[in-house]
């Protein structure tokens, strides 16, 4: 691996994480919006 | 989202972009390692996230134990999953800069050791607070989190008790260390925009945990009222 393809890599792979880390964070977001109205709705 | 908080996000996405374009096109190439050095930029300020992340689970920890409140047990859960987010940057892109340099992907060396010890504390920190059940669980996990703490000065004084094959340091590394001040400046903005990161991030996690402890508590009255479907 050359120093080049490595850098690359390295700032693709730290972009990768945060960003699906975000949209982990935002599906559990939704699930618990979706919970909270249910519960409105039963209530 | 609060405008205050929107204000907050387009700052720190602002604050990447810059950081990004210091650390690859401002800063100057490295004359050892060449342009693999700039993984340096993202490398050290997701360490920096991940201990002050793991330093507010302590904290958060402790407050629990006192006060047993909600809130901090809720900053404990947040912090300790965005710092494990952070840790695994940091032991990802560690290889990935060490496989061009030293020619190898790991060595048990006593910083890389201590940093993947860590990250397995605070992995099986989140295990035990998904996957355990029972009124103790909070706080079995806020005791674990204490003693999983005394790891962080550990990994962080750990390339200055020995000599390791990874690099000594080079900001607050006594007298023969230090980076060109163009390389300081390119550093301390991306410490600047990945502690913003590690701050949203956080506040983010920290606002789900107390919907979700809200929703089940809502679940837990509704079942007492035999409400439940």
């Amino acid at each position: 691996m050359t120093g080049a393809v490595a850098l690359k890599a390295a700032y693709i792979v730290v972009w990768v994480i945060l960003l699906g880390y975000v949209a982990y964070l935002v599906g559990r977001y939704r699930r618990v919006h979706e919970e909270m109205k249910d519960l409105k709705r039963s209530s | 989202m609060k405008p205050l908080n929107l204000l907050f996000v387009v700052i720190t996405l602002g604050l990447l972009g810059f950081s990004t374009y210091q650390a690859l096109f401002v800063a100057p190439t490295e004359q050892t390692m060449g342009e693999v050095q700039r993984i340096f930029y993202y490398h050290v300020p997701s360490a920096w996230v991940a201990g002050l992340c793991f330093f507010v689970n302590f904290l958060a920890s402790v407050a629990y134990l006192v006060k047993r409140s909600s809130n901090a047990d809720a900053l404990a859960a947040a912090s300790a999953e965005v710092g494990v987010v952070f840790c695994t940057i940091v032991l990802i892109t560690g290889p990935i800069w060490g496989r061009p340099v030293w020619g190898i992907w790991w060595t048990w060396d006593a910083r890389l050791t201590t940093t993947l010890v860590l990250w397995l504390i605070y992995v099986s920190y989140l295990i035990l607070r998904r996957f355990a059940s029972g009124s103790q669980t909070q706080t079995l996990a806020a005791v674990l989190a204490i003693f999983g703490f005394v790891d962080v000065p550990i990994v962080y004084m750990s390339i200055r008790w020995f000599r390791t094959q990874h690099p000594s340091p080079v900001i607050a590394g006594g007298a023969n260390s230090g980076l060109d001040p163009i390389m300081l400046h390119a550093f301390f903005w991306n410490l600047l925009a990945f502690t913003c990161v590690g701050i949203i991030l956080v506040m983010a996690r920290y606002r789900l945990q107390k919907m979700e402890n809200q929703v089940e508590a809502e679940h837990a009255e509704l079942a007492l009222q035999g409400g439940v479907r």
